[in-house]
């Protein structure tokens, strides 16, 4: 099997680079938009790109349990920053009627 | 297969990315979050599919999608002002790091070694032997931590405590 067919049917390399792509239209998408909603989902693609990379190489390295179990470690995290995140966005459009990060950059009341 | 999952996975960011209305863009998402389930599933972890299913596609996309609906801010707001060097500089330090760990990942002989390694699947036998034998402190602690998040959730929200 040539190189490019092993990357073409999903070699490690392959994987590695999905998890990057994946990271880096998160970062985009958190940098550029700018409501706060569509940066929280910006914010979950990271966290998925990041569970992505953990569990290829705990596949190619031998197929340990390990790398699943910090799956659910991260997926609870996740659970977490989604629920404390949305009600700050809550919280935040209660007080200034806007979920535009743009509009939020004050500390003052 | 690999390629079908990969381009679902990322078709869907990128409608993410840059649909204008955000609860099109949280529907891409889920899109994205099940193409990922299906890389998964080729990487021989059903659990973890599943799991990505339940908990992202399932809870998460829908805590957002009712968010959104909840706040009535379906389209994001005009820019109060243009701030052109954030944007352009964002959109510059994204294309170069994207770039970099493009060919950084295209150039590692480490990652290209064709070892496709053949291993058992996961299963959820396996899976919560290790979780409660060698990670017990951390699963209680994950425990802890979701009920903290629970209780300032509410008292963010909560008009008066």
């Amino acid at each position: 099997m040539t190189p490019t067919q092993a990357f073409l049917s999903g070699n490690l390399q392959a994987y590695i680079l999905v998890a990057l792509l994946l990271f880096v239209i998160g970062l985009a998408t958190v940098l550029i938009r700018r409501s706060l909603l569509i940066q929280f989902m910006g914010v979950e693609l990271m966290l998925n790109a990041a569970n992505v990379a953990l569990l290829a190489f705990a596949r190619f390295r031998g197929g340990d349990v390990q790398g699943t179990v910090f799956y659910l470690f991260i997926i609870a995290v996740a659970a977490c920053e989604a629920a404390v995140g949305l009600a700050i966005v809550v919280a935040l459009y209660r007080h200034k009627q806007t979920t535009d990060s743009d509009r939020a950059d004050s500390l003052r009341q | 297969m690999f390629l079908i999952f990969a381009l679902i996975t990322l078709v869907g960011a990128l409608l993410m990315f840059r649909l204008k209305n955000l609860i099109t863009a949280g529907l891409s998402l889920v899109l994205c979050f099940i193409g990922i389930a299906g890389l998964f599933l080729l990487l021989g972890n059903p659990v973890a599919a599943a799991l990505q299913i339940i908990v992202y596609s399932g809870a998460i996309v829908v805590l957002v999608l009712f968010v959104i609906m909840l706040l009535a801010s379906h389209e994001e707001e005009k820019p109060e002002k243009p701030r052109g060097i954030q944007r352009w500089g964002s959109a510059v330090t994204v294309s170069a790091l994207g770039v970099g760990a493009i060919w950084i990942v295209k150039n590692s002989k480490i990652l290209a070694s064709p070892t496709t390694p053949n291993v058992d699947p996961m299963t959820l036998n396996r899976l919560g032997a290790s979780l409660f034998r060698e990670h017990l402190v951390g699963f209680e602690i994950a425990g802890l931590l979701l009920l903290a998040a629970m209780i300032a959730a509410v008292s963010l929200v909560k008009r008066e405590l």
